[in-house]
């Protein structure tokens, strides 16, 4: 694999990483199986780029596109929870609405940034060059990101948040008011997956309306592989593996692609990615004593 | 003081499957008063307990606590004045938190929940001082997981769940039913000192006779839906189990009456 490779790869796997904490927020803390992310990963991508193109602050452009996702996230949770839509359906219902309205946003399928101001402009005269530049700034976003999701999740709220996820019946005994805390948790967990859209366009210098597809399997991906390295369960290490999942799952693609000897080409990204879902859904199972040595305690 | 004034509940109303649960209903419970209640299955022991925490909605009557009436109140409104420990243990805790994160919770029960850490180094020492009091070893556990406890410890953290905040009522919903004796004893031992010490406001579900009459300071019969039998003071001392025995059979052989009167 080449250096432009490999750091593609991070840079991906970063940017992604902002998606597997969405969809680890929504699937592991609120229980809340969201499909929602397929469309608001687009529209983050969409609403940034539209506005970059109509000549608006790319930063100020990047918290638009964030609050268009927190609008998706509610708009699930209040399908969901004020009609008893299931969830999982419901989500499906604002994914494909919200391919309508991503080609509405920009008016036609894609939408280029060639030239036009970005988030990374104001450090692009520092020397660093592009390549190491971008995973930089999407390391440093989703550190920023990472550590205040993980004190969030922390702090009383957000506590309330976990217990509603884990037994809403206790957390309504206990005065957590369970369906705003679903409803604070989709906003966030949609919030974050459009900022990785709207990272995303300004990083490749595009938008288009089918980036959207296949973003809750890679996000799933990175939440199991996550939970498959680091076994614990503490919060922190649970959120790390999140972010590290996405890395490496990016990294494990990019190597089965680069790999001549497999004679694996692009088209092959799916099938890849279904592979390792499922060795990393299935190895924890697994009676392996390699794993048992090198994890040193039983599973609970 | 808790009041329960003429509550009745009906469920699945206006439709084939109309089950009235509590029937014009009337309880006054006064405070630091612990009150155990028996009944047979479908009696509406669960449904009044449900009417207190406000997971039922009432169909007639109001429900008064402190003075106040919370009729029309959404259960985590009421989370503030009461506290419940239920039948399953694990309904009571968080099984994917800590035994501190979830003794955090409880101890921010029916409050403004905000930014700060739930688990600080306040609040752990004094949670291990809590743990202490069970006699379980748990202090030494505080970080892990609730779903690697047992049943019956479990249970007993949810007891002190219960109390870690100022309630006006207690509810105890059958809450040593699924666990073993011995343990159901240590649960019930538990629950008699937490609710003397101080001097807690508690109605105590349960399917044992004995129970109803070894604990607390007055016991209640339901029977479809309203009190059948509320005996305190001397007159509960003097009770033993086939009294209440025969009582329970009188009761059911007077509604019987009634209907056959009815019916006939």
């Amino acid at each position: 694999m080449s250096l432009v490779a490999f750091l593609g790869a991070i840079e991906i796997g970063l940017v992604f990483g902002l998606v597997a904490l969405g969809v680890f927020l929504s699937f592991r803390v609120l229980n809340f199986p969201d499909l929602t992310v397929d469309g608001s990963f687009p529209l983050g991508a969409a609403v940034a780029a539209t506005l970059i193109v109509h000549g608006v602050d790319p930063y100020a452009a990047t918290a638009v596109a964030i609050a268009a996702g927190a609008l998706a996230g509610l708009l699930t949770a209040f399908l969901n929870l004020r009609f008893g839509i299931l969830h999982l359906l419901a989500s499906i219902l604002t994914m494909i609405a919200l391919y309508s309205i991503n080609l509405r946003i920009m008016g036609r399928p894609n939408v280029a940034l060639i030239g036009s101001d970005t988030v990374l402009s104001p450090f692009q005269g520092l020397g660093l060059p592009n390549l190491t530049l971008k995973p930089l700034f999407a390391g440093v976003v989703l550190l920023v990101v990472g550590l205040l999701l993980t004190r969030f999740l922390l702090s009383a709220t957000g506590l309330a948040m976990r217990a509603t996820g884990s037994n809403p019946r206790m957390a309504r005994a206990q005065g957590v008011d369970t369906q705003a805390a679903t409803y604070v948790g989709m906003a966030i967990s949609n919030a974050l997956v459009a900022l990785a859209g709207a990272l995303f366009a300004q990083m490749n210098g595009f938008a288009d309306v089918t980036i959207g597809t296949g973003t809750i399997v890679v996000g799933l991906a990175a939440v199991i592989l996550g939970e498959a390295i680091f076994r614990a369960r503490a919060l922190t290490v649970w959120i790390l593996g999140c972010i590290a999942g996405s890395v490496i799952y990016r990294l494990a693609v990019a190597l089965a692609l680069n790999a001549s000897f497999l004679g694996l080409n692009a088209s092959d990204l799916n099938l890849v990615t279904a592979v390792l879902v499922a060795v990393a859904l299935i190895l924890p199972g697994a009676r392996n004593p390699l794993r048992a040595m090198i994890a040193g305690r039983k599973r609970p | 003081m808790i009041e329960v004034a003429n509550v009745a509940v009906t469920f699945n109303r206006g439709t084939p499957m109309e089950t009235p649960a509590l029937r014009g209903l009337d309880l006054a419970i006064p405070e630091g008063q612990f009150v155990t209640v028996i009944g047979s299955n479908g009696a509406g022991k669960s449904t009044l307990l449900n009417v207190l925490t406000g997971d039922a909605a009432v169909t007639q009557g109001r429900v008064l606590i402190d003075g106040q009436d919370v009729t029309g109140w959404p259960a985590p409104r009421r989370a503030a004045l009461v506290a419940r420990v239920f039948q399953d243990p694990l309904a009571g805790s968080c099984a994917d938190l800590s035994i501190e994160e979830n003794l955090a919770l409880a101890a921010t029960r029916g409050t403004r929940r905000g930014f700060a850490l739930a688990v600080d180094r306040g609040r752990r020492a004094a949670f291990r001082d809590h743990l202490r009091r069970l006699g379980l070893g748990l202090e030494n556990r505080l970080g892990d997981r609730m779903g690697l406890l047992s049943g019956g410890q479990r249970q007993a953290v949810s007891l002190l769940m219960a109390t870690l905040q100022p309630m006006k009522i207690l509810l105890l919903d059958e809450h040593t039913a699924a666990l073993d004796p011995k343990t159901a004893e240590f649960v019930l031992d538990l629950t008699r000192r937490i609710v003397e010490d101080q001097g807690l406001t508690a109605l105590m579900v349960t399917h044992s006779m004995r129970q109803a009459l070894d604990y607390g300071a007055r016991t209640l019969m339901l029977h479809e839906g309203r009190v059948v039998l509320d005996v305190a003071g001397d007159t509960r001392n003097g009770l033993d189990v086939p009294d209440l025995l025969a009582l329970f059979a009188r009761q059911r052989g007077e509604t019987l009456a009634d209907d056959s009167l009815l019916l006939g």
